[in-house]
């Protein structure tokens, strides 16, 4: 389960803080609603890297490691 | 207490215990900055003084053969210092008090939280949003300090064709922005979420009781509560885990920028 909380805050994360950077730039700058859209967009790939990077990290947190001996299966019989 | 409505969210409520006095503001009510001694500091303190009885106590004999409780004192300290050092590297360990210092603190004040009657700090998101900005500036200050502006390899991968890679760094500039929020809320939400989700239940048992022959059925809300007590100490132990293993990973960001 925290797996799952971690992963899905971390997306959510992403995709608020690029909705918020739209924001603030859109209130500074004459690009009303197109800063917005643009950086919302780019929050959800910034989330997906997100969630890509947390599950590169978990899996080699519980990768098998390299000298583990095989374990012997059925067609060795 | 039974004519009260069960609130779920009274046991977040912060209260005044002792004035310390207003500062600034030009006299009128309502001016200035009040500060107090809260429910909340008063927990923080306690936090505090059980690590650092625990510490002090437990390094004190300095025994070859160690007793129980020097023991678990050096348990705790290997066990941050493996994983710093695995996460982070052995440079990392220059940050290994910090590190130490975090985990230790939101691991006791989150089982401080597991008493009845006692105020989980961790459920206040100023607490747990401060420590992660403490960890975010703590990566930017260190990580251009050791590497000056190399540290901005971090903004771009290598190996990415030129023509994509305005976007690929506005994408990389958000996911680090978007760091200490998914830190501070992980530990918040989760903390928030399960003192909520106990009261509830242990309310509705109490609700239950009182509606006469339906009185049978609150053994389930009970059953449910006792096995979620079982889970909130192991969320308690899990996410201080977690705040330590993201911090290194920041960390080990700031010391080697560009993978």
């Amino acid at each position: 389960m925290s797996r799952g909380l971690r992963l899905g805050s971390e997306f959510v994360a992403a995709i608020f803080v690029g909705a918020g950077l739209g924001y603030i730039i859109d209130m500074f700058l004459p690009t009303r609603p197109w800063g917005l859209v643009v950086l919302l967009l780019l929050g959800f790939a910034a989330g997906v890297l997100n969630v890509v990077r947390a599950t590169a990290q978990m899996n080699a947190e519980t990768a098998v490691p390299k000298d583990t001996p095989a374990l012997p299966d059925d067609e060795d019989q | 207490m039974a004519e009260q409505p069960i609130e779920p969210i009274h046991q977040f409520r912060i209260n005044n215990l002792f004035d310390i006095g207003t500062f600034g503001g030009n006299g009128t009510p309502g001016s200035g900055t009040h500060l107090a001694f809260t429910n909340s500091a008063l927990f923080m303190v306690l936090t505090v003084g059980l690590i650092m009885a625990f510490l002090i106590l437990g390094s004190s004999r300095r025994a070859i053969v160690p007793t129980r409780m020097q023991l678990m004192t050096e348990m705790s300290y290997e066990f941050i210092a493996n994983m710093v050092r695995n996460t982070a590297g052995t440079e990392g360990m220059k940050f290994f008090p910090m590190v130490f210092s975090l985990f230790m603190f939101i691991l006791v004040a989150n089982l401080f939280g597991m008493f009845p009657y006692f105020f989980t700090v961790t459920s206040h998101i100023i607490i747990t949003t401060m420590m992660a900005l403490l960890v975010f500036f703590t990566v930017i200050i260190y990580g251009f300090y050791k590497n000056g502006f190399k540290f901005l390899k971090l903004f771009v991968p290598s190996g990415i064709p030129i023509y994509i890679l305005p976007m690929v760094v506005l994408i990389e500039i958000i996911s680090f922005l978007s760091r200490p929020l998914s830190h501070s809320l992980r530990l918040f939400g989760n903390i928030l979420a399960g003192h909520i989700v106990l009261k509830v239940f242990g309310g509705m048992v109490v609700a239950l009781l009182g509606a006469g022959a339906w009185g049978f059925f609150s053994i389930a809300p009970f059953g449910m509560a006792v096995a979620l007590t079982g889970l909130e100490f192991l969320v308690a132990a899990l996410q201080a885990f977690v705040f330590a293993v993201l911090t290194c990973v920041y960390l080990h960001d700031a010391i080697h920028p560009g993978h």
